[in-house]
């Protein structure tokens, strides 16, 4: 059964919401640290819910619109969510609240709205969606896992057409804890929100499937990421040749992860434009789908090789510090 | 007078707390009602302004039933205030 991507929305350091190929004009990062471009959310969200939601509901509520917008659908059959950090913002300012004020006077807001299912349940209210409403807090697999969880039920038949998305924030409490621990010696801190609607029926927009995700947890060497990569393409009926372009997680400098997957083939970077999240698979599916659409590439992310003139196949490499693998293949539709 | 600057800092003080985006303390009518119509309040801001009296004027709310009558707009907030204010002098 094919699971066509019937709509899609981003959220990102870049201008992704503007409407353009991928974005007007490339936003390269300044320091080590990269923060979302915001569009005008009040087009989405009443001025009286707005309000009420961080910047990661906002970000999370605008490219899920953005994606349902895409699909010309109001009304999914589920909506599915990954992040591995949560409403951290609203985490951090209700636990501030708590040490100051003694755990007395503390005001429901930042409380409710600081659990990592906010944005899903947020999507769910605007939309007036009593249908099934999951969220993965995974670290770097909550994206994936979203994803695993929308193919299965796709496959089963209970769902025809679900919103599925990945989002993380950066906060100024998180960036300073991650920065000292030496995070973004090698790497630029990101955020973002990518949402999709995924459906087994091809809708007018769609250009892409989602042919397969995998992940690999704690691989022992590239070996094994090797063989993982082999059993995803081997399910889905192709084999390493048939891969037109990779699209790697690495933002520059290659490790031996990336190097081992980016062997003779033509391969992209996400993460020089969106930075390092636990959820930034999710921009990548974005830019995959935008490049199968549009068969090119924003050439400030080409790593190596040239693009071929036709491009059918998008596998999409992603590790988050070394721990968290994932492979997700798309091919043309 | 005193009535005047306690509506005028309970104002800023709402807008601050309900972080009411784009709402100036002109735009809110000292009789204006603050639930439904007027600045359309629920009940989770209802929870806040509950929250506020206690953090700034130090006042509970004991009985849920005058929250009506208390939260009816600024002026009668202020009232509020100004009457517990007296009887705990």
């Amino acid at each position: 059964m094919k699971i066509f991507i019937n709509g899609t929305g981003s959220v990102s350091p870049q201008e992704t919401a503007a409407g353009a190929a991928f974005w007007p004009s490339f936003i390269p990062a300044e320091g080590n640290r990269r923060k979302v471009v915001d569009p005008d959310y009040k087009q989405w969200i009443d001025i009286k819910q707005i309000r009420r939601m961080s910047r990661v509901i906002k970000m999370g509520v605008g490219a899920a619109q953005l994606s349902l917008q895409e699909a010309g659908l109001w009304q999914p059959d589920g909506i599915i969510t990954g992040t591995a950090y949560g409403c951290l913002d609203d985490t951090g300012v209700f636990i501030k609240k708590m040490v100051e004020q003694e755990e007395q006077m503390l005001t429901p807001t930042a409380f409710i709205q600081s659990t990592h299912n906010t944005v899903g349940g947020q999507v769910a209210l605007l939309l007036g969606c009593h249908a099934y409403n999951n969220t993965f807090v995974h670290r770097g697999h909550s994206f994936e896992s979203a994803l695993l969880d929308a193919t299965m039920i796709l496959r089963e038949g209970t769902a025809k057409q679900l919103l599925v998305g990945g989002l993380d924030e950066i906060t100024h409490f998180s960036h300073a804890i991650l920065e000292r621990f030496g995070l973004f010696r090698h790497h630029v801190d990101g955020e973002g929100a990518a949402f999709f609607v995924l459906g087994t029926v091809q809708g007018p927009a769609a250009s892409a499937c989602l042919a397969g995700v995998q992940t690999v947890y704690k691989p022992a060497d590239t070996a094994a990421v090797l063989r993982a990569r082999d059993q995803l393409l081997a399910t889905a009926g192709l084999g390493w040749a048939d891969i037109d372009l990779l699209v790697l997680g690495q933002d520059g400098t290659a490790d031996a992860w990336y190097t081992a997957m980016g062997t003779g083939k033509p391969a992209l970077g996400f993460k020089q434009a969106c930075g390092e999240y636990p959820t930034a698979s999710a921009f990548a599916m974005w830019l995959a789908n935008r490049v199968l659409s549009l068969q090119q590439a924003p050439p400030e992310l080409v790593l190596q090789g040239k693009l071929p003139s036709k491009i059918n196949n998008i596998l999409i490499y992603n590790h988050h510090m070394g721990s968290h693998h994932s492979l997700i293949l798309l091919t043309v539709c | 007078m005193e009535m005047e600057k306690l509506i005028a800092d309970l104002k800023v003080q709402i807008i601050e707390q309900l972080n009411l985006q784009e709402v100036k303390p002109e735009d809110i009518g000292d009789d204006a009602p603050l639930f439904k119509e007027g600045l359309g309040l629920d009940s989770i801001d209802a929870l806040e302004l509950i929250v506020l009296l206690q953090q700034h004027y130090g006042i509970r709310v004991a009985n849920p039933d005058d929250g009506p009558r208390i939260f009816q707009s600024v002026r009668t907030i202020a009232q509020f205030i100004t009457e517990q204010k007296a009887a705990q002098a």
